[in-house]
């Protein structure tokens, strides 16, 4: 009868379980960049302590970063529905959700939530750089986008950088939670072949050891970035 | 050249500037001396808006500003014809030597990038630099940021430098080679407002002196009649305290 443990079995349903990797890497690296912008707005709103705008970005960080993820994403699931419908229903339009993708509610999902953290991060960051520079970008004539720019968030990033690097290796094994939206990233992928054979052990074998060498393949990219940004720190340039 | 009108500044609940008036002329180097907390380097830096001034008026060359009425466009103007030195350097640690010196003329004053790096160049090699053009701060002693600052500082050609504390940071040692280079810039008639410690350098180097004390400038003079033949008494005190500083016995 049927073997312990089928190795055959977690070879052959690979390539079926690789198929996920496009939406995993659209999942995070989409999300990622979309919430360093947002990140990047809310913690210049922090840091600038623009009224009214300051409060809200308050509550956004504080209800993201407190509520499990795998909770925002079943409410965006859910919750989208609804509101299209009352959206409809007071307006007269007739949006159909079930013609949206699973997977734009879970890029908008993961992106918010990665807003939420990445505005305290990127917060961090930029008051860690020392309050001369901002000045002396003024003292030359900059006005507060080109010292932003140029010279207070290119220092910021090299703070950030082993931050983001961390955060985006979190994110990206957050991604298997968008299977509970029936988004068919390796962790879905592995589960269809799973339940098709009853081999669930094989197949989330085949998942862990995917996530784990796109991780090792990402932190190898992400020294050689970090050698790059701290050049400054060798002394001489070229 | 520049000239201040009873300026004053206050933060929370201390007054810091309590009318100031002071004049540069045109080519001058005054020296700005003062106890600690007398608001020297305040002063400094309401002239190029780091700082907003409560009150008062302030005239650089051309243009005017008075204190209740400063806009974006008020300290882009100002800014266009100061620059600054500061006590902690303020090198951009993301840029090399040259770097620091071409950026705000690339990016402020819209220079062509081969043009910024001749200027560049050309004030690197004033303040002895330009060997270390290729440097990262990081690898700059602190009398080399300085020089490099200052290179910046004249690259912009502004109208005025204000200088404040320009070597307070520095090891004794370091010290005599950025005050070779202010010097150097004085004897060139740059028009320079010097916030110093430095009383032998100030005596030396400078057409005025100013005393500072309280929140004014008390007392404006050239360095032989300030330091020797002061009006006021507490200048007197200033003075012999710092004389007396230098002339100790082991």
């Amino acid at each position: 009868m049927g073997k312990i443990f089928d190795v055959e079995f977690m070879i052959e349903i690979i390539p079926d379980i690789l198929r996920g990797i496009p939406y995993t890497l659209t999942l995070a690296v989409v999300s990622f960049i979309i919430g360093l912008f947002i990140g990047l707005i809310g913690a210049l709103i922090k840091i600038y302590r623009v009224p009214v705008l300051r409060f809200f970005t308050g509550l956004y960080v504080s209800f993201f970063r407190g509520t499990p993820l795998i909770v925002q994403i079943l409410l965006f699931y859910y919750g989208v529905p609804i509101l299209l419908r009352i959206v409809n229903q007071k307006f007269g339009t007739s949006f159909d959700v079930s013609r949206v993708p699973a997977m734009v509610f879970m890029l908008v999902a993961f992106s918010v939530s990665a807003g939420a953290y990445l505005t305290e991060s990127i917060r961090a960051a930029i008051i860690s750089v020392d309050k001369g520079q901002l000045e002396s970008a003024y003292s030359v004539g900059m006005n507060t986008t080109q010292a932003m720019v140029r010279i207070v968030l290119p220092q910021a990033v090299k703070v950030a950088l082993p931050v983001f690097a961390n955060f985006f290796i979190g994110l990206l094994k957050d991604t298997s939670l968008a299977f509970a939206a029936s988004v068919t990233e390796i962790m879905g992928q592995a589960k269809i072949e799973a339940g098709r054979a009853s081999r669930f052990f094989e197949a989330y074998i085949d998942a862990a050891l995917i996530y784990w060498a796109i991780c090792i393949i990402f932190e190898f990219l992400v020294a050689k970035l970090e050698k790059n940004v701290r050049r400054n720190e060798r002394g001489i340039a070229k | 050249m520049i000239d201040i009108r009873g300026v004053q500044k206050s933060f929370k609940n201390t007054v810091v500037l309590k009318g100031v008036n002071l004049t540069v002329e045109e080519g001058e180097t005054v020296a700005l001396i003062g106890s600690s907390g007398s608001g020297k380097s305040t002063l400094l830096r309401c002239i190029n808006l780091l700082e907003i001034p409560d009150q008062g008026s302030i005239a650089i060359g051309d243009y005017k500003f008075k204190a209740h009425d400063i806009s974006r466009h008020t300290k882009k103007e100002v800014r266009k014809r100061t620059s600054m030195v500061f006590q902690s350097f303020g090198l951009f640690e993301n840029k090399t030597a040259l770097e620091n010196v071409t950026e705000a003329l690339i990016v402020v004053q819209k220079k062509k990038k081969n043009e910024a790096i001749e200027i560049g160049r050309f004030y690197l090699d004033k303040v002895g630099m330009l060997n270390r053009a290729d440097y990262y701060p990081t690898a700059l002693s602190g009398g080399q940021k300085q020089r490099v600052a200052i290179a910046r500082a004249l690259a912009l050609n502004p109208q005025i430098i204000l200088f404040d504390e320009p070597t307070s940071a520095l090891d004794p040692e370091l010290v005599q080679e950025v005050l070779q280079v202010i010097k150097q810039a004085s004897d060139e008639r740059m028009t320079m407002l010097i916030v110093t410690h430095e009383m032998d350098f100030a005596r030396e180097v400078s057409d005025k002196v100013a005393f500072m004390d309280d929140g004014i400038v008390l007392e404006v003079a050239p360095p032989e009649k300030l330091f020797f033949h002061p009006e006021h008494e507490r200048t007197k005190q200033f003075i012999d305290r710092y004389m007396q500083r230098f002339s100790y016995t082991i």
